[in-house]
């Protein structure tokens, strides 16, 4: 019952920050605002008894977003971000494609039938050791393949990014 | 009874935490002045900007403290004094830390003023630079422990001590705790000097009280952590287990506090140029002996 309550509770907390996103006409707060939505979502994770993804999340997300942060307001025209500054465009199209995937997402949580993952959840260590041996053994493959991908677009962008003499 | 123990245990560290500062700068050692300097804080007006963001000028220095006291709590003083005990405790430091560099982003930008907002930006790029020096050299501890609980990180060092069995990183988290603690020389994000104070200028009265509190008990909790990760926490002879602990934490705040103040202020880039281009391959290094250490080593 309090388990519900809280996974209630973060999930409204995710949804209200994502809200605030579009609504606010700043790119500090718009970032801030989906920092702490995703937060909320690992905070969610952690009332689900999946300890090692939610503190992986809440720890990737605010770091993620703080960069996120610093590098948008880097690139813009808007000196340290303190301008106010429009947070969306296309309006009505970006309206109706939220409302129907919102829609889509809940009836697949409604109709979807989910069979039972697992009889009992495993204690967070034994969480932690097979998630480890998942990427090690199983998906090593899709990680490594995804690692490499990374590094190499991180590379190129890096080679295309020097200056060279003309 | 020991949430309570170690709230207590907490409080003091932070004061004794408060009196070396001083010391450290000033040279003398006045035990009554961070009480005195509180009262005089909390009586003073408490100024505004005259156009801040409310929501993030006021939670910026509460997210500060927050954190801190988040990290602080997968971290034991002895064996039984562990207010949370998380399988995931060392990773849990890391995520809590991170939301240190939140805090001072939010703080800078807050206030809409120049300095503070140079301050805070500052601070996220020292931020880029010394994160992964954070985090590698605690996968490091946790692969000698085979754990991520804080509890087995200690007990894996009763042979011997992290310092010594993997030096390299040790020093690297030191440098890089003391960064996250924007301790000199990493102070340029609240540099009093050119910054007029810097991210945390604008603040006065009680609210200066909060920030000060809050980077304190960061202090504390990255001197905590250094024990816990390297130092072998509460292991140690004749004393007993918490004392030991408390103790060597006092021993790592007083290097960290003092250290600094013998180097030059490091650039904010040159800072980000050091972590990424000379910090982060000693830490590739430092895992790759730790894992060749595990499995050549003896069993």
């Amino acid at each position: 019952m309090i388990q519900v309550l809280f996974v209630v509770l973060f999930g409204a907390v995710a949804i209200w920050f994502a809200y605030k996103v579009f609504t606010t006409a700043s790119m500090m707060r718009s970032a801030l605002a989906l920092l702490f939505s995703m937060t909320a979502v690992g905070a969610m994770f952690l009332a689900l008894q999946a300890e090692f993804l939610g503190v992986l999340q809440i720890m990737m997300m605010a770091s993620e977003m703080v960069v996120m942060a610093l590098f948008m307001i880097m690139y813009m025209m808007n000196p340290g971000g303190l301008a106010a500054m429009e947070m969306t465009h296309q309006k009505r199209l970006s309206i109706a494609v939220a409302v129907v995937a919102g829609l889509l997402a809940v009836g697949a949580a409604l109709f979807g039938g989910w069979p039972l993952a697992t009889e009992a959840v495993a204690a967070p260590a034994g969480q932690t050791r097979e998630l480890g041996l998942e990427i090690m053994e199983r998906s090593m493959l899709v990680f490594e393949t995804a690692g490499v991908t990374i590094l190499v677009a991180m590379i190129a962008t890096t080679a295309l990014a020097i200056r060279r003499p003309a | 009874m020991t949430l309570v123990a170690y709230l207590l245990l907490v409080f003091v560290g932070a004061y004794v935490v408060a009196v070396v500062e001083e010391w450290s700068t000033s040279g003398r050692l006045r035990p009554t002045a961070p009480l005195l300097h509180g009262l005089a804080l909390l009586a003073r007006e408490s100024l505004t900007p005259r156009r801040h963001d409310r929501n993030l000028f006021e939670a910026g220095p509460t997210l500060l403290l927050v954190a801190a006291v988040l990290a602080l709590v997968a971290l034991p003083l002895a064996p039984g004094l562990l207010p949370v005990e998380l399988a995931t405790g060392a990773l849990w430091l890391n995520a809590a830390l991170v939301y240190v560099a939140v805090a001072l982003l939010m703080a800078g930008w807050g206030p809409d003023g120049a300095y503070a907002m140079v301050g805070g930006f500052r601070f996220v790029g020292q931020f880029i630079g010394y994160a992964m020096l954070i985090v590698m050299p605690v996968t490091a501890v946790a692969m000698r422990a085979e754990s991520l609980a804080t509890i087995a990180v200690v007990e894996s060092q009763a042979p011997l001590w992290n310092v010594l069995a993997q030096p390299l990183g040790f020093v690297l988290f030191l440098v890089a705790a003391m960064a996250v603690c924007f301790l000199p020389p990493f102070d340029q994000p609240v540099a009093a000097a050119e910054l007029a104070g810097g991210v945390f200028g604008e603040y006065t009265g009680v609210r200066l009280v909060v920030v000060r509190l809050g980077r304190l008990v960061l202090v504390l909790t990255l001197a905590l952590s250094v024990t816990v990760l390297f130092l072998g926490g509460w292991l140690g002879p004749w004393l007993p287990p918490a004392v030991w602990s408390l103790l060597k934490t006092l021993a790592v705040v007083l290097v960290m506090l003092s250290v600094g103040r013998y180097l030059p202020r490091l650039r904010t880039d040159w800072a980000l140029e050091w972590g990424w281009k000379l910090g982060i391959p000693l830490a590739l290094v430092n895992i790759l002996w730790v894992g060749v250490v595990l499995l050549v080593g003896p069993a």
